[in-house]
């Protein structure tokens, strides 16, 4: 009855439009200096990834293993800070408060498992991509095959978010149409992607990682200095502007404090904002907890992450990188939540209405009255988290299928020429596809990222932690618990895209919330593991010489 | 052959070396303590919470039975008016929910306000409107004047300070349209948003202010992250440790 209303009162009441002028005018149209500073950049990356040029394919494919810890966690850092941890994560909890912090802790604590459990074997094992892992340890080609395509749909799925944040940026900074600005953008990285290759990529991903957290902090620092909280440590000193959501500012608390649209820097109390799973949110504990696992198991389980470690010149080097890249990737997610907490009270003014969650870094940014040029590198800050992490996962799909589908299951005769030639062509498929796809705005960045992880989840992290952990690990128990960890998969993706195209399939509230495309890993991967174990146990011993080269060399 | 055969079996569980033994207790070491910091935390604050609503709700609630029953003070109406007030400030409202307060705080506004304050109020309410209707920013001096002149006739009508907040939101949200009845539908509405936006689950963690943050906000954003930092490091260095003692090279 509600939703019947709903037409005639939006028609009825002026106060809409005043909303939407109030967002216009954040969105305003051509933005000189941020243009300027986007293409700078952007030019600055194509260079870098000229000058660096892969020049063959073990180039293309593991930077030479040439690359030092520190390096390597920039790398790390710069590879996985998406749109999604760039704008994504602050817009989370700008929405749904205390329920984004599910997605700090999973995009970081999976990381943990990622070290204790797997990099350093990982590189012990010595092989170049996920697939090619999968393929040897359960000495199959039909399943090297299978752990390719998974790749490529890990890296499709990844890849939609960062479309939509390049969209969304681009949109922005230029002061198009959304449409026509994710082609722009989805243009501009794949011609950097196909230039630069795989060694180019890792060089620039230093760069990229410290424009990235520079443009992210610098607007921080303003915003805390501005606002009277303490600046010098913006991680910290957010804090109380949390505490002021939660208890509300009076307008004489404020000191005259306004944002750039006039509005006092004032607020109701908000505990919603940093109360646990408020139902305001419509977010549950359950949610909270399948999330943060999903994410954690994902992280463990993504190609393009564990790729990384193939480009550390020894095991120890593969452990550190990851502490030094964790580290890296904290200072953005410790600073990530002081936007959505700007944002708060900044927005807070009805007559700001409503703005495009995922541009909430930016759009807080401006409502601050910080500098155009700032706000224009925060934007290109966005577009390079967007564009290194969008390189990385083109470069992960399109080596599935050249090297692992291609090269060692269709043509084991093809030159590596031939081989360059198919990564190049699948990487501008792969591009076509995830632009297609991002044009369509399933979601928020962050929900269409955790898809990935959840996929991942289900199907590349058992087949990684039993095959490293357990000899008994055999191919019917791997492929037994891929059919289990796909089959959740297809299940939780069919809902998914059914809900928004308007179907509704049998038990479909049930399956949405226990079975969310951003979470369905929090079973699927429990229970492919079972599966897996079960049928291992049921069926003919894993080879010797597998087991061999597990003790010998993976744990020796 | 046979027993070569069944020689290299290998399983986290069952180690086959020192080494091997010694790396698996300290992965179920460091394991314990991640998953213990992350899970066990918010079980305890699941454990704790208890819904707890805001003073505004509590005033709602007190008086929400006079409103119903057409037998409520004006003190009162004012009283529920401003908790009206405090949930359509709030950021991110749910249009049918704005809807149904709009029309509460609408409808209360005039019938609080007497008579020279109701002819007052729809004069200024309609001017602001038709200006509304036709200005392209907010910052139009024009729009910005009649919004000041109408911000003072409602804070007098819902007895708000200047330096509250609600006086200029209350400003955007009163609609001529919905002045003059309030119907069932709409009070059912209006009682869910009260609920759904004015409890939250809140204990002594939500509470507690640690470095300026609620704690479990702080342990959450910051520490658990610093802890994950830590774990990593600590690992690291004892695998070191370990490599050199057993003479693994890697």
């Amino acid at each position: 009855m509600k939703k019947t209303l709903l037409p005639v009162i939006l028609l009825s009441i002026p106060g809409i439009l005043q909303a939407a002028t109030a967002s216009t005018q954040l969105e305003g149209g051509f933005k000189v200096g941020p243009s300027i500073i986007l293409i700078t950049i952007l030019i600055l990356f194509v260079l870098v990834g000229i000058f660096f040029r892969a020049k063959d394919t073990t180039d293309f494919y593991a930077a030479g293993r040439g690359i030092s810890r520190v390096g390597s966690g920039m790398a790390i850092a710069s590879n996985w800070m998406s749109a999604a941890s760039f704008l994504g994560m602050a817009a989370l909890m700008y929405g749904s408060g205390y329920h984004g912090l599910a997605y700090v802790v999973g995009w970081t604590g999976g990381y943990v498992l990622l070290l204790i459990l797997m990099a350093g074997q990982i590189r012990k094992y010595g092989k170049y991509t996920a697939a090619d892992f999968i393929g040897d340890r359960y000495y199959s080609k039909s399943l090297r095959a299978v752990g390719a395509i998974i790749a490529i749909l890990i890296s499709i799925s990844y890849c939609v978010g960062q479309f939509g944040g390049i969209g969304l940026m681009f949109k922005w900074v230029m002061g198009i149409d959304y449409k026509l600005a994710v082609i722009i953008g989805g243009t501009v990285v794949l011609t950097y992607t196909l230039i630069s290759g795989m060694l180019g990529v890792t060089k620039n991903m230093q760069i990229q990682y410290v424009i990235i957290i520079i443009s992210f902090l610098i607007p921080l620092f303003i915003l805390t200095a501005k606002f009277d909280y303490f600046w010098l440590l913006p991680q910290i000193g957010y804090g109380s502007v949390v505490s002021d959501v939660v208890a509300g500012l009076p307008i004489n608390e404020t000191k005259e404090l306004i944002n750039s649209l006039g509005h006092d820097y004032a607020i109701v109390p908000s505990p919603e904002f940093a109360m646990p799973w408020d139902p305001s949110t419509g977010k549950t504990f359950f949610q909270w907890i399948a999330i943060a696992f999903s994410l954690m198991i994902g992280t463990a389980g993504l190609p393009h992450v564990i790729q990384r470690f193939y480009v550390v010149p020894k095991a120890r080097d593969a452990r550190w990188s990851v502490v030094w890249g964790l580290f890296f990737i904290s200072i953005l997610y410790w600073s990530a939540p002081a936007y959505a907490a700007f944002g708060k009270i900044l927005s807070a003014h009805p007559e700001v209405g409503t703005l495009a969650k995922d541009a909430i870094v930016v759009y807080t940014a401006q409502l601050g009255d910080i500098h155009p040029l700032i706000v224009g590198l925060l934007a290109a800050g966005g577009v390079s988290a967007a564009f290194s992490t969008v390189s990385g996962l083109l470069v992960a799909g399109s080596s599935a299928f050249a090297h692992d589908l291609y090269y060692k299951v269709i043509n084991p005769n093809a030159s590596a020429r031939k081989q360059l030639l198919y990564a190049r062509l699948a990487t501008i498929l792969m591009a076509i596809i995830v632009a297609v796809l991002a044009l369509q705005s399933f979601a928020l960045i962050g929900q269409l990222v955790a898809v990935a992880f959840s996929l991942a989840g289900c199907t590349i992290f058992p087949l990684f932690l039993l095959g490293i952990w357990w000899s008994g690990s055999n191919r019917q128990g791997a492929i037994a618990g891929l059919i289990t960890g796909g089959t959740v998969s297809a299940i939780a993706i069919t809902y998914f895209i059914a809900g928004k195209s308007g179907l509704q399939l049998p038990a479909h509230e049930f399956i949405s919330y226990w079975l969310e495309a951003w979470y369905f890993a929090w079973i699927g991967a429990p229970l492919a593991i079972l599966v897996h174990i079960i049928v291992s146990k049921l069926t003919e011993e894993t080879p010797l010489e597998i087991r061999k080269f597990l003790i010998e060399k993976v744990h020796g | 052959m046979e027993s070569e055969k069944n020689d290299y079996h290998f399983s986290f569980f069952k180690p086959t070396t020192e080494s091997s033994r010694r790396n698996r207790n300290m992965v179920i070491q460091f394991v314990l303590i991640w998953a213990i910091a992350i899970f066990g935390f918010q079980i305890l604050l699941k454990i704790l919470e208890k819904p707890t609503p805001e003073p505004a709700y509590i005033v709602y609630e007190t008086y929400w039975g006079d409103i119903q029953a057409g037998n409520i003070e004006l003190t009162n109406l004012q009283n529920v008016g401003q908790s009206a007030l405090s949930v359509l400030g709030k950021v991110a409202i749910e249009p049918e929910y704005r809807q149904a307060l709009d029309n509460a705080v609408s409808w209360m506004a005039w019938n609080i306000a007497d008579s020279t304050q109701k002819q007052r109020l729809i004069v200024a309410v309609k001017e602001f409107e038709d200006i509304a209707s036709v200005t392209e920013v907010i910052t139009d001096d024009l729009y910005v004047g009649q919004k000041n002149q109408l911000i003072p006739i409602l804070q007098e009508i819902f007895n708000l300070h200047p330096n509250d907040v609600r006086g200029k939101i209350a400003a955007l949200e009163v609609k001529s349209s919905l002045m003059r009845s309030f119907n069932t539908e709409s009070r059912k509405i209006f009682e869910e948003a009260m609920e759904l936006y004015l409890i939250h689950n809140r204990s002594v963690l939500t509470d507690t202010k640690f470095l300026g943050f609620p704690f479990h906000y702080f342990y959450t954003a910051v520490f658990l992250l610093i802890l994950f930092v830590g774990i990593t490091w600590l690992y690291c260095v004892r695998t070191d440790m370990f490599n050199k003692k057993y003479g693994i090279e890697d």
